[in-house]
């Protein structure tokens, strides 16, 4: 019992002594983080790549404040435990903030860790609800829910569709957000589903679920998963001979792999993008495209999504005035001044708000043979 | 209506389910081993198959390229189970699948990627006909067709030919069937490789209309496991009736609201069920 003072005391100046060090780590460099999938089933390693690009260039520029900006990307495998441990290990390095994040276990698991530790994240691709409803994190992709209002938006208003369905695969905890993203568009187009089916699974023939929508008359089905149902699900429509129907999907089927599997069956396929279409070649990718060929990563959506939160931080890096800590990055974050950029439709911003969801726009893209074409050289705004 | 059209698409996956169902069963039948890894030894064919096809070769070259790479899979995995394992218990050998099942997935996710779909080239993808408002393509009329064969030959081979007879002998006594000179380590090579083939050709045929991953097709076992204890794991005619009737039965819970969310755990229910009624006889309480 008497050492217990002595005990405490020792942890009390190890802890001192190692926050020391942090601190003396940290003092010569501002440390930015980043979490991704560097490993695992989902790979987003040209996420980090391209952002990294972006804060060379910033340094080879001089740097913040006269100090070269160090980039940490921890790679979490896609293993929620792994999330954890790395958002703490970050913390420990002394990261003055959180841009590029490319982890879609990063927002559920870490939300509160950020909470308690005041960390701010400018995340490249956020797609769980948690990363829209923190006051800490910002992400600069446009995100799944918004994007189905967006994409049902335009089968209402520009394609003319008069019977939208929709076909969810509900991920566990997005379920308020999916029906939300529904009621948003039925409030704005003033229209109701024809058929709203939540349920799918994505085990077993899809064949069913497009039954459905044929016996209902749907001439715009939406159909939210990524590309590995997306193919199955598009050649059995072409099986069952929906040539008239309009099918309308997300970012995740937007790449050139799908363009490639399902471009000649003939269907007329749309999808929603996150940013200016990457396989644009416009005014407003040139940027982008040259960061990602100089990091020598893969050219995707996502990549996108690291270049502009890397650009953003290091512009909101800029106005600090004095020192760059947690502390200054947070407040200059909460009232930076909106940066428009011609990759986004809607200005991002971070705030001081309770929530963020910048990013209200998206330009659908059509397959046309093996490519994806932008159909339509103006955002979509989803309104208020 | 929607029913009766949602039960005809069904009898397609089923007739995968009953072609997955009556390969595992082959090996059961035949080197007495639960196999847990035999869907994910077809996906690897399968993948195999597909990466060539990219590559450029032929389809009746990557075809039997990928069906040779998973016989030699399966052989390996027959050669760890005649080596190491051929006079363990049944519970033991299925374990060891399971661990060689979950190896083979992390494998083939590193190897064929989960993110971006390779494309299954579906040959047999014409319709054939329009029943009941469905388009049944021609790959639903090979699938039924195969699973046919499949049921079928194995039965005449078991029951009235020599290597049948030897066969049988392989996989019931099999230190008995070396003693009297059937050449064991050879023989069961044999059908380790074949089923290994068959698994592949299943999967080659079913994969183009189910998600495109390896690791999804790695659990087409779940339905197929179904499929062969409906046929007790003796009866290919029951085996092959229990993966068509699980298909079918998929396909009406899609159409039924109260059930359509619960479509994917469908084996599992039919597992237990078979399980409580052949069981049923057992006591709890009576001395093994």
């Amino acid at each position: 019992m008497r050492d217990r003072p002595k005990a405490v005391t020792l942890a009390v100046a190890a802890a001192l002594a190692l926050a020391g060090c942090g601190d003396a780590g940290a003092g010569d460099t501002v440390r930015i983080g980043a979490i991704a999938g560097l490993t695992g089933n989902f790979i987003t390693a040209e996420v980090v790549k391209t952002a990294q690009r972006v804060f060379d260039d910033a340094n080879e520029a001089g740097g913040v404040n006269g100090k070269k900006i160090e980039f940490i990307v921890k790679d979490d495998a896609g293993n929620p435990q792994r999330t954890a441990q790395v958002a703490r290990e970050l913390q420990d390095a002394g990261v003055v903030a959180m841009a590029g994040s490319a982890s879609f276990t990063d927002c559920d698991v870490n939300d509160a860790f950020y909470r308690q530790s005041g960390i701010s994240s400018v995340m490249a691709v956020a797609a769980s609800p948690k990363c829209f409803q923190s006051p800490n994190i910002a992400p600069v992709n446009v995100g799944p829910f918004t994007l189905m209002t967006a994409v049902l938006l335009h089968a209402s208003q520009k394609l003319g569709a008069k019977a939208v369905c929709n076909f969810t695969v509900v991920l566990p905890g997005s379920e308020d957000a999916v029906k939300g993203a529904l009621e948003r568009w039925e409030q704005l187009s003033g229209q109701r589903l024809k058929v709203n089916d939540m349920t799918v699974q994505q085990s077993g023939d899809l064949t069913p679920y497009l039954l459905k929508a044929k016996q209902a008359g749907c001439d715009a089905i939406l159909f939210n998963p990524a590309e590995q149902l997306v193919v199955p699900w598009l050649q059995a429509a072409k099986t069952q001979g929906m040539t008239d129907v309009d099918f309308l999907l997300l970012a995740p089927a937007y790449t050139d792999s799908v363009a490639k599997a399902v471009g000649s069956l003939g269907l007329n396929v749309y999808a929603g993008s996150e940013f200016e279409p990457f396989t644009s070649d416009s005014l407003a990718n040139k940027g982008w495209r040259d960061a990602v060929t100089r990091a020598d990563a893969q050219a995707t959506a996502f990549s996108q999504g690291g270049y502009l939160a890397a650009k953003f931080m290091v512009e909101v890096l800029k106005t600090v005035r004095g020192e760059i800590n947690r502390d200054t990055v947070n407040a200059a974050l909460r009232d930076m001044t909106p940066i428009e950029d011609p990759m986004l439709g809607s200005p991002f911003v971070f705030g001081p708000g309770e929530s963020h969801a910048p990013n209200q726009a998206s330009k659908i893209v059509r397959l046309t043979g093996l490519r994806w074409v932008v159909v339509d050289d103006t955002f979509i705004t989803v309104p208020d | 209506m929607l029913q009766l059209s949602a039960a005809i698409a069904g009898l397609a996956t089923g007739g995968a389910y009953a072609l997955m169902g009556l390969s595992t069963l082959l090996t059961y039948r035949l080197v007495a081993v639960v196999n847990f890894a035999q869907a994910a030894v077809g996906a690897f064919g399968a993948f195999a198959m597909v990466v060539l096809h990219e590559q450029g070769l032929p389809l009746v070259l990557a075809v039997p390229a990928g069906l040779a790479f998973a016989a030699v899979l399966h052989m390996g995995l027959g050669v760890v189970m005649v080596r190491w394992f051929s006079e363990a218990g049944e519970g033991v050998k299925a374990a060891v699948t399971i661990a060689v099942y979950t190896g083979l997935v992390a494998v083939g996710l590193r190897l064929f990627g989960a993110q971006h779909p390779h494309r299954f080239p579906s040959p047999f993808d014409a319709p054939a006909a329009t029943v009941g408002g469905v388009v049944v393509t021609w790959t639903a009329v090979v699938t039924m067709v195969l699973a046919v064969l499949f049921a079928v030959l194995p039965t005449v081979l078991l029951k009235h030919t020599r290597i049948g007879l030897l066969l049988r002998a392989l996989s019931e006594r099999p230190t008995t069937a070396e003693l009297i000179g059937v050449r064991v380590p050879r023989l069961s090579m044999v059908v380790w490789g074949v089923a290994g083939a068959a698994g592949a050709l299943a999967i080659m045929i079913v994969a183009p209309q189910l998600a495109s991953d390896f690791g999804s097709q790695a659990l087409l076992i779940t339905p197929a496991l179904a499929a062969a204890l409906v046929g007790g794991f003796r009866s290919f005619a029951w085996t092959f009736a229990g993966g068509v009737a699980l298909g079918v039965l998929q396909g009406l819970a899609s159409t039924v609201t109260a059930l359509q969310q619960y479509r994917g755990v469908l084996p599992f229910l039919v597992i237990l069920a078979v399980l409580l009624w052949t069981r049923r006889g057992d006591r709890w309480d009576s001395v093994a």
